[in-house]
């Protein structure tokens, strides 16, 4: 980390007013993220850029972007130090609020039609005895850890485009709470998910399960929904 | 800068943040009246903004038969070199097991296990019996992941991307609501509540290496001070002892989770010394955060730090698998700043991580204004000097969910009161101020400014020079950020956002330390070089900051009641 090359990096960012700056060299220092180049652009270039963040360390699932055209979390994703051009866009598939800056409501209206909660069965009045080597638990636990980032929506060819479908995340979340024995919503949700708009919409493209920032298969997810569906749950 | 005329939106119940404390407070009030009509007010993304969500580490429950809440009462006590308010001390650990119970049975958590199907609980530093609940080490996800899920069922209405700016009373000095100023569009709403709950967060951002999310600026603590609100323990500030060092990148000062020492990793200075010897030989590692802090600044500051002015945590001697295994979270950290955690020693330096200070309140959250709640790190007094790693997601849930279920109470007692509508204007006034000037300073300059100022004159180490030095560098700032200018528009502007954080960072900074000034002694997160020693003879007490009349700050100090454990041998 010693010898800091004194380069600068080329960012290119999708700007949602007409005639604001859309090109800027960012002098570049060692470790560096595409959060760290939009915070220097805003520091010291342009004010009035816009980007959400808030964690920086990939929890809070707010800083997705397309980075040259792949959904990422600008905070986790390092510019290599022999990278010269960056390309910057908002998520694909949810409108733009301003330059990187998306409204998720589509992506939440989806979520919220799988009944994303737990709805707890007849008297889970303590927390269940489950062994953590159980099968139940060997499904669900890969599958967590889901920060509703919206990368795999952004990077999925059905949901970004807008045509009716619940999508990968709200999916993967269905798929946890369909193999949870605490829950008893479980022939609602496969209804839910065995409709038209839902698992046989996925057409397999994976790129929800290429991009996920947390290591997570929402195609698995969906494949795992289809088989259950016919058999009534895992 | 014109500004939107504002709507006013009546609500039962309004709560200000996201976070834990927050959502908490929803599923609280929701359940115990489903008629209530309540508000989520977040500045950030709701159930993705503030710290809850960041937490690694777990939550502190006396679970086990052979564990008590007695014993994680006088853990906490001792952790908190007995400056806790023993009342908020002894809610938390009664009703930590409730509360996980209830986020496993009625959120849909789900903690690890024991080869036997029960709640897996680690050991955490400071603590007597093995009582940390977690989900690997991303804790906060689940619990917020599933926290926000409940909001689907309970549909309050929310507020995203919605600052508070003040509490605004009635003419006859009752609460009536909060001015909040709507971050996409730039109009101001008057949000009329029977109950108000601040759920903000604290304001550890203020120092140069931080660990928290930046939604984290004390902007709850500062609407109580505007408000004359006093406030406690406001000095004891605390650094986590392994913040990552990554140069510019804003992922300087992420923690690296406490479960690492916990687990036996090492701590060295550059010569290679485990130089916890040298402060306690006994719990080396796995002593208190505010001894190891301490330590590793001191390490730092005598010249034996790294080049990037830190010290090595390193853990690698558990071998490359086992530590992949166990902390997959934080190896994939460190691997992004060029190190590697499963391979050898990673820089360190303490970063600034939570305020123990913040508003005085009663163990129902109550505070000196009728109406007005205040839960989680907005509240002092629960951890006194020092927090436990696993008592801050406990504190949120427990005392959020208090609030909840005390709002439920007061909005059927309350009416909705008329605001003082100068009072309304002068807030938005003063909000939209920096939009108006043609030049003046940015704000991003002064929070750096602030950073500096208070990581030298008000950080790990303190002494009454540098103190008296800060407070004046402060005052300057706070005259600048009077003068600071930000281009227009209103709408999406987080330069602007910025301006307001700060604004609200100043107050609170002020506060720290003018109260720093004041404790001559050294206790928990408090060092003075100039008062070295904890001095139980005259400062068992707690130091009290707020506004005057006149908007001076007021600094006095009260005796910690020592009701339910009188002063065990010193810690």
């Amino acid at each position: 980390m010693a010898e800091v090359e004194q380069a600068t990096v080329s960012v290119r960012v999708a700007r949602s007013d007409a005639g604001a700056e859309t090109t800027f060299e960012v002098e570049r220092f060692e470790p560096m993220t595409v959060l760290d180049l939009l915070l220097a652009i805003q520091r010291e270039q342009d004010l009035s850029i816009a980007f959400r963040f808030s964690c920086r360390v990939g929890m809070c699932g707010t800083c997705t972007v397309r980075v040259d055209g792949r959904a990422a979390l600008a905070c986790t994703t390092p510019v290599e130090r022999d990278v010269r051009d960056v390309r910057l866009e908002p998520m694909a598939g949810l409108p733009v609020v301003r330059d990187l800056i998306v409204d998720m409501a589509p992506f939440w209206d989806e979520w919220a039609r799988v009944t994303p909660y737990l709805v707890p069965r007849a008297g889970l009045d303590e927390p269940a005895v489950i062994e953590p080597d159980s099968e139940e638990r060997r499904r669900i636990d890969p599958s967590l850890d889901c920060i509703t980032c919206g990368a795999c929506y952004s990077s999925c060819g059905v949901s970004a485009s807008g045509r009716d479908f619940l999508g990968p995340a709200a999916l993967t979340r269905a798929m946890v709470l369909v193999a949870d024995s605490r829950d008893a919503a479980r022939d609602e949700r496969l209804r839910a998910v065995g409709q038209s708009d839902g698992v046989d919409r996925c057409r397999y493209i994976y790129g929800c399960s290429a991009v996920c920032p947390k290591g997570l298969d929402p195609a698995g997810a969906i494949r795992a929904l289809r088989r259950w569906r016919l058999g009534g749950g895992p | 800068m014109a500004m939107a005329a504002f709507e006013t939106i009546d609500t039962d119940v309004a709560v200000i943040g996201s976070g834990g404390a927050g959502l908490m407070c929803v599923l609280h009030a929701a359940a115990a009246d489903p008629s209530l009509d309540i508000t989520v007010v977040s500045k950030g993304a709701v159930g993705r903004s503030g710290c809850t969500r960041m937490v690694q580490g777990g939550f502190n429950a006396a679970l086990d038969p052979d564990d008590s809440p007695e014993l994680h009462f006088d853990d906490t006590l001792k952790g908190g070199a007995y400056l806790n308010d023993q009342e908020l001390a002894w809610t938390l650990v009664c009703d930590a097991p409730k509360v996980i119970s209830e986020l496993e049975t009625v959120a849909g958590c789900f903690f690890d296990r024991r080869p036997d199907g029960r709640i897996f609980q680690k050991p955490f530093a400071g603590q007597s019996f093995d009582r940390t609940v977690h989900r690997g080490d991303l804790t906060g996800i689940e619990i917020m992941g599933r926290l926000r899920d409940q909001m689907f069922r309970l549909g309050p209405r929310e507020l995203e991307d919605a600052r508070a700016l003040d509490l605004i009373l009635d003419s006859s000095g009752e609460l009536a609501g909060v001015s909040v100023l709507d971050v996409r569009t730039g109009a101001v709403a008057l949000l009329r509540a029977r109950v108000v709950v601040l759920a903000t967060g604290g304001a550890a951002t203020m120092y140069r290496i931080a660990a928290p999310a930046r939604e984290k600026t004390g902007d709850g603590v500062a609407m109580c001070m505007r408000a004359g609100l006093e406030l406690r323990d406001m000095e004891m500030l605390q650094f986590h002892p392994t913040g990552l060092l990554a140069g510019e990148s804003r992922l300087t000062g992420a923690v690296l989770e406490e479960g690492l020492r916990g687990a036996g990793a090492y701590l060295r200075n550059a010569e290679g010394e485990r130089y916890m010897e040298r402060y306690d030989p006994e719990r080396m590692e796995r002593s208190t955060r505010d001894v190891v802090s301490r330590a590793g600044y001191l390490e730092i500051m005598e010249g034996r730090g790294t080049p990037e002015g830190g010290v090595l945590i390193d853990i690698s001697h558990l071998g490359i698998e086992e530590v992949e295994r166990r902390f997959p979270g934080m190896v994939q950290r460190t691997r992004q700043i060029g190190a590697d955690l499963a391979r050898g020693p990673v820089p360190v330096s303490p970063t600034a991580h939570f305020h123990m200070g913040g508003a005085i309140i009663d163990r129902d959250c109550q505070t000196s204004i009728a109406g007005l709640l205040v839960a989680g790190e907005d509240a002092g007094g629960t951890h006194g000097a020092n927090r436990l790693g696993g008592n801050g997601v406990a504190e949120s849930t427990v005392f959020g969910a208090r609030a909840g279920d005390r709002a439920a109470v007061i909005a059927r007692e309350r009416d909705l009161r008329e605001p003082d509508h100068g009072q309304l204007g002068r807030s938005v006034e003063r909000a939209f101020a920096p939009l108006g000037r043609d030049s003046g300073a940015s704000p991003f300059e002064l929070t750096r400014a602030l950073k500096e100022v208070m990581w030298d004159g008000c950080g790990v180490v303190r002494d009454g020079e540098r103190l008296r030095a800060a407070a004046e560098t402060i005052d300057d700032l706070a005259e600048r950020v009077r003068t600071v200018a930000v281009p227009g528009p209103a709408e999406v502007n987080y330069a602007w956002q910025e301006a307001l954080d700060v604004r609200n960072q100043l107050d609170v900074a002020r506060a720290v330390v003018v109260s720093a000034l004041s404790r001559e002694e050294s206790r928990g997160a408090h060092h003075r070089t100039d008062f070295p020693e904890r001095d139980d003879e005259r400062w068992l007490r707690y130091v009290v900051v707020g506004l005057d009349s006149d908007g001076e700050l007021q600094s006095s100090s009260r005796p910690v009641a020592l009701e339910r454990r009188r002063l065990a041998s010193k810690a």
